[in-house]
């Protein structure tokens, strides 16, 4: 069974609902519809009710698959807010909040932040930075996380590593120089998120140009840092560095060159780039010479499952998003 | 609300989002070279201002201010 069968396996198994603030947009209702109806989420369109029920019937969809929450109904509206000030550590007060869920994307999110929903998946008509905003603003950072960031999970012919085929690599797209505070929460959030999707035990390399002291350097003392940070924060994860790329894939090379013990060291299956720089070309020599699927990336770091996708993505990319992300909700759960 | 009020309030609010000591602030305090600012304070900050003083911020605006005395002057222009 591929991943990608793996992961709509799970998420078929215990669909999870998916909130749609951007449902009046064409290819989102089609990929809401389609997963729903397929049986891997729930889809709930977060919107103008009367608009959404007028685009529905004009494109033919049966409209009993969706959920419809109409953002001016006030019932509703009040039981989420409520609901939210309630919680503990929410940023935005009942009348701020209110304000906010004008908008979808912020009704979607707050829905989300009281358990009324499990995703939000957005980002077509949305720019990443509003979706990452509102994320921060309504959902929250995960304890102890002080950075949002993205893993991709790589699938590589030929690669025999201790996954098979399949690598998770972090963080390629949104956290453009990281200090090493935030680099140990990349690595954190990056071995939460394979656990959540893929049941996988995490073995998270941190790399750079060094293994383990053969070179110096304040590059590498960032990886260093991150990595005894991550350690004080979550000892129960393993996380190991700093090791070359080599070092912490290849056996053979930890062999040579990892002289002390490390769960990690050859058979990592979560790599953990030093920077942007390194992340982009990295996943980019990936797909260019490895001939690599990469799916993704996954924002992580929030306190939940947020998905941004990209907005010149087709139905079917759409759909394989909104499958991960519900696969990942309801690892979450577990 | 008088700009003196406001100033306070602000710089009170800035010392909470980013965990500061009010009385080390003042409305020259940059917020790259003096608080080495991150978008997750620059979040809480922008919803607190929200909050407390109804004023609705774009983050990009926030955080294209240099100093904290640039966030009051935008503040004042959305109140």
């Amino acid at each position: 069974m591929s991943v990608l069968d793996q992961i709509y396996a799970k998420a078929k198994e215990d669909p999870r609902r998916v909130a749609f603030p951007e449902a009046m947009n064409e290819k989102m209702m089609q990929a809401a519809f389609e997963t729903g109806q397929e049986g891997y989420i729930i889809p709930v369109l977060v919107g103008n009710e009367n608009e959404l029920k007028a685009a529905i019937a004009e494109r033919g969809y049966d409209e009993s698959v969706f959920v419809i929450v109409d953002i001016h109904e006030e019932t509703y509206k009040q039981s989420v807010i409520e609901k939210y000030v309630a919680l503990p550590e929410t940023r935005l007060k009942e009348k701020a909040l209110s304000r906010r869920m004008e908008d979808p994307l912020y009704y979607a999110m707050a829905m989300q932040a009281v358990g009324e929903a499990d995703v939000t998946f957005a980002g077509i008509d949305n720019t990443t930075g509003d979706v990452l905003l509102a994320g921060q603003m309504i959902i929250g950072l995960k304890e102890g996380i002080s950075t949002i960031s993205s893993i991709g999970l790589c699938d590589i012919p030929g690669f025999e590593g201790s996954e098979g085929t399949l690598l998770a690599v972090g963080d390629s797209a949104v956290c453009t120089n990281p200090n090493a505070e935030q680099l140990a929460s990349i690595a954190i959030s990056a071995c939460d998120t394979v656990s959540a999707l893929l049941d996988w035990e995490p073995r998270c390399a941190m790399v750079s140009y060094s293994t383990l002291g053969s070179g110096k350097g304040e590059l590498i003392d960032k990886v260093t840092e991150a990595v005894k940070i991550a350690n004080e924060q979550r000892p129960d994860l393993a996380i190991d560095g700093e090791f070359q790329f080599d070092a912490a894939i290849s056996p053979a090379v930890a062999a040579k060159k990892v002289k002390r013990e490390s769960r990690v060291a050859g058979r990592a299956n979560v790599v953990i780039w030093p920077d942007l720089n390194v992340g982009n070309v990295g996943v980019k020599l990936i797909q260019q010479f490895g001939h690599a699927d990469a799916y993704g990336p996954m924002l992580q770091g929030f306190n939940k499952v947020v998905c941004d996708c990209s907005r010149g993505a087709p139905v079917s990319e759409i759909k394989g998003n909104i499958v991960i992300s519900a696969a990942r909700a309801a690892g979450s759960r577990q | 609300m008088e700009r003196a009020e406001l100033e306070a309030k602000v710089l009170e609010m800035v010392a909470a989002s980013f965990k500061k000591d009010a009385a080390d602030l003042t409305t020259e305090t940059s917020f790259k070279d003096d608080l080495g600012g991150a978008s997750v304070q620059m979040v809480a900050l922008v919803s607190e201002i929200e909050n407390e003083l109804d004023a609705v911020l774009m983050l990009a605006d926030a955080s294209a201010c240099a100093t904290i005395g640039d966030l009051i002057d935008l503040i004042e222009e959305e109140m």
